[in-house]
C-alpha cells in the first residue's frame, strides 16, 4: 500500500512540474537562435536609426514580429519564423509585414498561410475541432487528479485517524491480530 | 478506493494512450501536409530567362507541371531525367512545364540545364514570394495543374515518371480537376 501511496504521490508531483519544465523546454532558445540574436545584437549605428524610425513603422514591425513569431518555419525543427536565420523565413517575415503594412488584420495574416501551408505553418494550434482535446484534456486531468488526490488523501488521514483507537490498542488487520494472537500464546 | 473499482481505470487510461503511439509512429513525417490541392493555382508575375514576363493567366487552357527546382538540390538532378522525358512526351500546345529557379543564380540553373539537358521554360522566382503563395517547403516540389487552372496534386520531392504520366493523363483526359485532388510526399 506504501508503494502505491509513493507512487500516487509521484505521478501527482510530475503533473504538477511537467507542465513548466515543458514550456521552458519550448521557449529556451536554440544554438541558432542563440547565434542570430548575438549577430542581430544593436549597434550603435542601429541605435541611431531606430531613433529616427516612425512610431508607426515601429509598431507595424512588433505586430509583423509578434505575427511571424506564432508562424513555424517550414524548413527548421520547432523554430519560428522569427527564431529562424533561414532565407525562406526571413522572406516570410517580410510577406507578413508587407500584408499587415496594406490593412490586414494578424487574424487574415496568419488565414493566408494556414490556406498556402496548413494548419501546421501554426506553432499552437487553433482552439477548435479535435484541437479542443490538447486544450480541454490538460485541465480534465488536473480536475480528476484533485478529485482523486483528495479521497485518497482523506483515506489516509482518516485511517490514520482510525489506526489508534481511544483504548489505545491499534486497529489491526485480521491477519496481523491472528499473527499476534499466536505469537502471545507462544509466549 | 476498491481495486476492483479501479479495473476499469487502467484500459481507459491505457488503450488511449496506446492507439496515440501507434497512430503518431506509424505515419510518415517526411509527408507534409498541403490545403492546395483542389484550389485554384495562384497567379504570380515572374521573368523568364529570356526576359519575358509570364503570368499562371497566360497558362490557362493547358495541363501545367510548376516544378520548383535548384542546381543546388541532389533529389533535383535525380528527377531531372523525368522532367526531360516529360518534355520530349508531350506538346507544349497540351503540357507546359515550367521550371521555377528556388533560391539560386540564373547562372547556375543556366549550367546545370546546359550540363543535364533540358530546353523548357524557366523563371526565377528571386523573392521566394510565389514559393511561398504555393506553400513550398523546399525542393523539388511539383504542382500539376489542370487545363481550368486548378491545383490537382503537389508532389514533394522527386517526381517518378509514372507519376507524371498518370497525372498528365488525367488532367488531359478530365479537364477538371479529378485526377485525385491530393497531396502527398510518397510514390503515386
Amino acid at each position: 500500500m506504501s508503494r502505491f501511496r509513493a507512487g500516487v504521490l509521484a505521478l501527482l508531483l510530475t503533473c504538477a512540474i511537467g507542465p513548466s519544465s515543458a514550456t521552458a523546454q519550448e521557449s529556451e532558445p536554440s544554438a541558432e537562435t542563440t547565434a542570430t540574436q548575438e549577430a542581430e545584437a544593436p549597434t550603435e549605428e542601429a541605435d541611431d536609426r531606430s531613433a529616427l524610425t516612425d512610431p508607426e513603422e515601429e509598431a507595424l514591425d512588433a505586430l509583423a514580429a509578434e505575427v511571424a513569431s506564432g508562424l513555424r518555419c517550414p524548413v527548421c525543427r520547432n523554430q519560428s519564423v522569427v527564431e529562424s536565420n533561414a532565407e525562406l523565413s526571413r522572406e516570410m517575415q517580410a510577406v507578413v509585414r508587407d500584408r499587415l503594412a496594406a490593412g490586414e488584420t494578424p487574424e487574415e495574416v496568419e488565414a493566408y498561410f494556414v490556406s498556402r501551408y496548413g494548419e501546421w505553418i501554426l506553432l499552437q494550434p487553433q482552439a477548435r475541432g479535435i484541437n479542443l482535446l490538447v486544450y480541454g484534456l490538460p485541465a480534465l486531468a488536473l480536475i480528476v487528479g484533485f478529485f482523486i488526490a483528495r479521497k485518497l488523501l482523506h483515506k489516509w488521514t482518516g485511517a490514520a485517524d482510525g489506526a489508534v483507537p481511544a483504548d489505545g490498542s491499534p486497529d489491526l488487520a485480521a491477519e496481523d491480530e491472528q499473527w499476534l494472537r499466536e505469537a502471545l500464546r507462544e509466549s | 478506493m476498491k481495486k476492483k473499482q479501479l479495473r476499469w481505470l487502467l484500459p481507459l487510461v491505457a488503450v488511449p494512450i496506446l492507439w496515440l503511439l501507434y497512430w503518431g509512429m506509424g505515419r510518415d513525417t517526411y509527408v507534409l501536409p498541403s490545403p492546395m490541392a483542389g484550389l485554384p493555382a495562384p497567379d504570380f508575375e515572374l521573368v523568364t530567362f529570356d526576359g519575358d514576363t509570364l503570368h499562371m493567366a497566360d497558362l490557362q487552357g493547358k495541363v501545367v507541371i510548376l516544378n520548383f527546382w535548384a542546381s543546388w538540390c541532389i533529389p533535383c538532378r535525380t528527377e531531372h531525367p523525368v522532367l526531360v522525358q516529360t518534355e520530349r512526351t508531350w506538346d507544349d500546345s497540351e503540357v507546359v512545364l515550367l521550371g521555377v529557379v528556388y533560391q539560386d543564380s540564373r547562372a547556375n540553373a543556366e549550367r546545370f540545364l546546359a550540363e543535364f539537358g533540358g530546353d523548357w521554360t524557366h523563371v526565377l522566382d528571386p523573392s521566394q514570394r510565389t514559393a511561398i503563395d504555393y506553400g513550398v517547403y523546399g525542393v523539388p516540389e511539383s504542382f500539376f495543374i489542370g487545363t481550368d487552372g486548378t491545383i490537382s496534386l503537389k508532389k514533394v520531392g522527386p517526381v517518378t515518371w509514372d507519376l507524371v504520366r498518370y497525372q498528365v493523363d488525367s488532367l488531359l483526359a478530365a479537364p477538371v480537376a479529378t485526377a485525385g485532388a491530393a497531396s502527398t510526399g510518397g510514390a503515386p
